[in-house]
């Protein structure tokens, strides 16, 4: 089951050339995060735990680094875990690489960004005469970044 | 989104401090024989931090950033100075084009 083709996975796994989406995540650099995440992980357990046996053994101080140790490898989990899921939607293409979005941005001239460029001019657009016209152009990019902020509302939503 | 750049900001630059007075005014402080302020502020930097962590994770879901430049902001808490140049880098290369893609302009560009 593992070693299946691109014809034999399931629909829902989106097979690519390489097999199976989820063959990434025992990749050499992959399996290198997940060492580390694990390493890390119990570290800070253990460090929360020497502090725990820190502040038993009458250190005040350590009272509060005994919660926060745990914390942290909570934290790294959380981190470790969104990570592989937005990888997952990388590469079944329902979200845009931020590594390419941010190459591309890199390349196009500041103020301008690809998803301005895309959207299409909607409202009054000129008349063929006007095209040319630097202002009306730049008021209609105007209109139209407006427009694709409007359509992009939810993606910042949790954010407001 | 520019709420939560903002509060990115105010974070880093917040933790930034208290983390070099911690450094080179409670560690030398420490060493003199006087840990009483190492204490505190490292107290203080370490709930501080706690907030930063929460912030910086936010506005970098909120860029859709990578693993690596995440991991870089949110680890920049704990190394001394190393927040303002972070903050500078993340706002060059990731907040700005992200911005100006999303935000409405008060002059419309050309």
């Amino acid at each position: 089951m593992e070693n299946a083709g691109p014809a034999n996975a399931a629909a829902a796994e989106a097979p690519t050339p390489d097999g199976p989406v989820w063959h990434f995540l025992v990749r050499p650099r992959w399996l290198g995060w997940h060492l580390l995440m694990v390493v890390s992980f119990w570290g800070m357990l253990w460090l929360g735990d020497w502090q725990f046996h820190r502040a038993l053994a009458g250190n005040g101080l350590s009272w509060a680094y005994t919660f926060e140790w745990p914390l942290f490898a909570v934290f790294a989990v959380v981190f470790w875990a969104k990570t592989i899921r937005d990888e997952f939607r990388i590469r079944r293409g329902e979200m845009p690489d931020p590594r390419e979005v941010a190459a591309e941005a890199e390349r196009l001239p500041a103020g301008v960004t690809g998803r301005v460029q895309a959207a299409p001019v909607q409202a009054g657009a000129g008349s063929p005469d006007e095209e040319d016209d630097e202002e009306l152009s730049a008021y209609n990019a105007y209109l139209a970044r407006l427009n694709a902020e409007v359509k992009d509302h939810g993606r910042w939503h949790g954010l407001r | 989104m520019r709420a939560a750049v903002l509060r990115y900001r105010v974070m880093a630059y917040v933790t930034g401090v208290v983390l070099v007075v911690l450094c080179f005014v409670g560690i030398p402080l420490q060493i003199a024989g006087h840990p009483a302020v190492a204490n505190d502020v490292g107290v203080v930097h370490g709930i501080l931090y706690i907030i930063y962590l929460v912030c910086a994770w936010q506005l970098a879901r909120g860029l859709g950033l990578a693993a690596k430049p995440t991991v870089i902001m949110l680890l920049a808490g704990t190394v001394p100075i190393m927040t303002f140049i972070v903050e500078r880098w993340v706002t060059r290369r990731f907040i700005n084009p992200a911005l100006s893609g999303q935000a409405q302009p008060t002059v419309p560009v050309r």
